[in-house]
């Protein structure tokens, strides 16, 4: 006999501050193992990156939200309904491109950083760059190919902490190449 | 009314997972050759229906039905594939399908990190589960041979 | 109107008959500046939106006509490429229509022969034994219903999912086929059918069933 928990409200709450903690723990051990603060923003983004794509999945398990078939569509899906289940935060989406490719997310607070200062040696340091590498990977199992970066941080000086997501193309699913020796069908 | 066997796939046309339970008639093909031909053809269908539908549509292929069995399709914006057969007595059941992707695949594959995705899954927790799921559904009997 | 399509298929998977009785069009007119927000691509020599659904205009619908003419395939009336007319700036604003490509005789019979494919693995890929091939097949707009003869011959009708009398329908069309085609003596078997008499009957054994079949959709 399946569980069926609850899934609307998580009833294992997880103290926040933890989360915090253990999120800075994992930045300043990265720190320590690679000195240089390019390469700490490139392991957040591959770690964010390897979470986003099954994230999705229990996103879609969740929410009954279908596919997206437009990019306003999906950056309203992704500030308010996945942001919120995720991180209890509702960033509001502004500086439409003209061409509707390009919009900014703009987080008034990041539970990633709360009591975070940046010393000054680390200014090339992404601190939530983790949050780039999963909304990368969690779009790109939904056949999305994006570019996301901080445009703005709070823990830079910035009064806000902008997040900008940029649409790149479709990724088009195609049978796989050995396929077409097991049936005799044009596609 | 019975369930005879059950396929997931990834996006990749990798076969996840294959389970049977009142399976009568094996196909003459190995199973490795099944599952591309399974895949293949289901990506066939979504080709085919996507250009014959005279209208718009939202969800797509549903289900095929032959003489024998009923083929009932779910597939997720993340290209996760669920596929069950049936006998033609059971009725569309997508939902049912679609419980089977949250609360046995993303609890137990997506949630479980040292469970790799894009092979076939290995996990015990997975297997029984579903397995206890389908047991569970009202149109599932176990025919006398 | 809930019989879209009838389609006949010969035994090596040949299409040799084809009616539209009812093709719904959904298409949609709009003027655009630049820079254009809609994302499109290029398949099966048409240019189809892959992303940017909004006001009727949906994913998988193709470019119908710039500016009132109609296009030619990826190319405007006039033979310049659509997506690079589209690219330059100097070209807007632009009235662009959008729909569902229509589907053009040879892609109905490419159409048909992979439906004759899909149709053997159905049964191939059964775990009942004795199993025929894909009888119907359902989707959240259509049902196709698939009657195959003794004799290999298939026939094949597109119908809302609510239509009823699909299968006696089925069965009276293969009537229709053994009175007016086969009994025509000019008629050479598994050839496309050109006989006037089976036009005639088909279309009003579409029109008794319709009538029989619908309840109350607006018609």
């Amino acid at each position: 006999m399946s569980r069926q928990s609850n899934r609307t409200t998580d009833n294992k709450k997880m103290n926040s501050e933890l989360f915090t903690l253990t999120y800075g723990a994992l930045v300043t051990q990265l720190c320590k193992d690679y000195e240089n603060g390019e390469e700490v923003n490139k392991q957040l983004d591959k770690m964010g990156y390897n979470i986003g794509v099954r994230l999705i999945e229990d996103f879609l398990a969740r929410s009954s939200v279908g596919r997206c078939h437009d990019f306003r569509e999906t950056a309203d899906v992704i500030a308010k309904v996945a942001f919120k289940m995720y991180l209890g935060i509702t960033p509001s989406v502004t500086n439409w491109s003209p061409a509707g490719d390009e919009f900014s997310l703009i987080l008034e607070s990041n539970p990633l950083v709360d009591f975070v200062e940046l010393p000054d040696n680390h200014n090339t340091l992404i601190y939530s760059n983790l949050l780039c590498g999963a909304l990368r990977g969690a779009l790109e199992m939904v056949q999305m190919a994006v570019d996301v970066r901080f445009a703005q941080d709070t823990l830079r000086g910035d009064n806000v902490t902008e997040i900008r997501m940029k649409f790149i193309k479709r990724i088009e699913e195609n049978l796989p190449a050995d396929f077409a020796q097991h049936i005799r069908i044009g596609s | 009314m019975t369930v005879y066997n059950l396929y997931i796939f990834d996006r990749n046309g990798i076969c996840l997972h294959y389970s049977e339970w009142n399976r009568k008639k094996q196909a003459g093909i190995s199973k490795e050759e099944e599952f591309k031909l399974m895949y293949g053809m289901l990506f066939s269908i979504r080709s085919f229906v996507s250009k014959m539908s005279p209208l718009d549509m939202k969800d797509g292929f549903v289900s095929f039905q032959t003489s024998r069995y009923k083929l009932h399709y779910y597939e997720t914006p993340t290209g996760i594939k669920v596929v069950m057969n049936t006998d033609l007595g059971v009725p569309n059941c997508r939902d049912v399908l679609h419980q089977i992707y949250s609360t046995v695949y993303v609890e137990c594959i997506v949630k479980n990190p040292l469970c790799e995705l894009g092979g076939t899954l290995q996990s015990e927790l997975f297997s029984s589960r579903l397995d206890s799921f389908i047991r569970a559904l009202p149109f599932f009997s176990v025919r006398a041979a | 109107m809930a019989i879209f399509s009838v389609y006949v298929v010969n035994k090596a998977g040949g299409l040799i008959y084809q009616y539209d009785n009812y093709v719904p069009r959904t298409e949609v007119e709009k003027t655009f500046s630049f820079p254009l927000d809609i994302v499109l691509k290029i398949h099966d020599e048409k240019v189809l939106v892959s992303f940017g659904q909004r006001d009727g205009i949906r994913v998988g619908h193709a470019v119908l006509s710039i500016n009132g003419v109609d296009v030619n395939g990826k190319y405007t009336a006039e033979g310049k490429e659509i997506v690079e007319y589209l690219k330059d700036p100097a070209n807007y604003p632009v009235s662009i229509r959008f729909g569902r490509a229509r589907l053009t005789s040879n892609e109905k019979l490419m159409l048909a022969s992979m439906f004759h494919s899909l149709f053997a693995i159905g049964s191939q890929l059964s775990p009942e034994v004795g199993s025929s091939g894909i009888e119907m097949l359902e989707t959240d707009v259509f049902k196709l219903h698939c009657f195959q003869t003794l004799t290999g011959i298939k026939f094949i009708i597109l119908a809302d999912p609510r239509q009823t009398g699909v299968d006696a329908l089925l069965r009276k069309i293969y009537e229709i086929y053994s009175d007016f085609a086969l009994k025509n003596p000019f008629y050479s078997l598994e050839m496309p059918i050109r006989c006037e008499l089976f036009d005639q009957n088909l279309k009003s054994a579409l029109e008794v069933a319709e009538k029989a079949g619908t309840f109350g959709t607006g018609s």
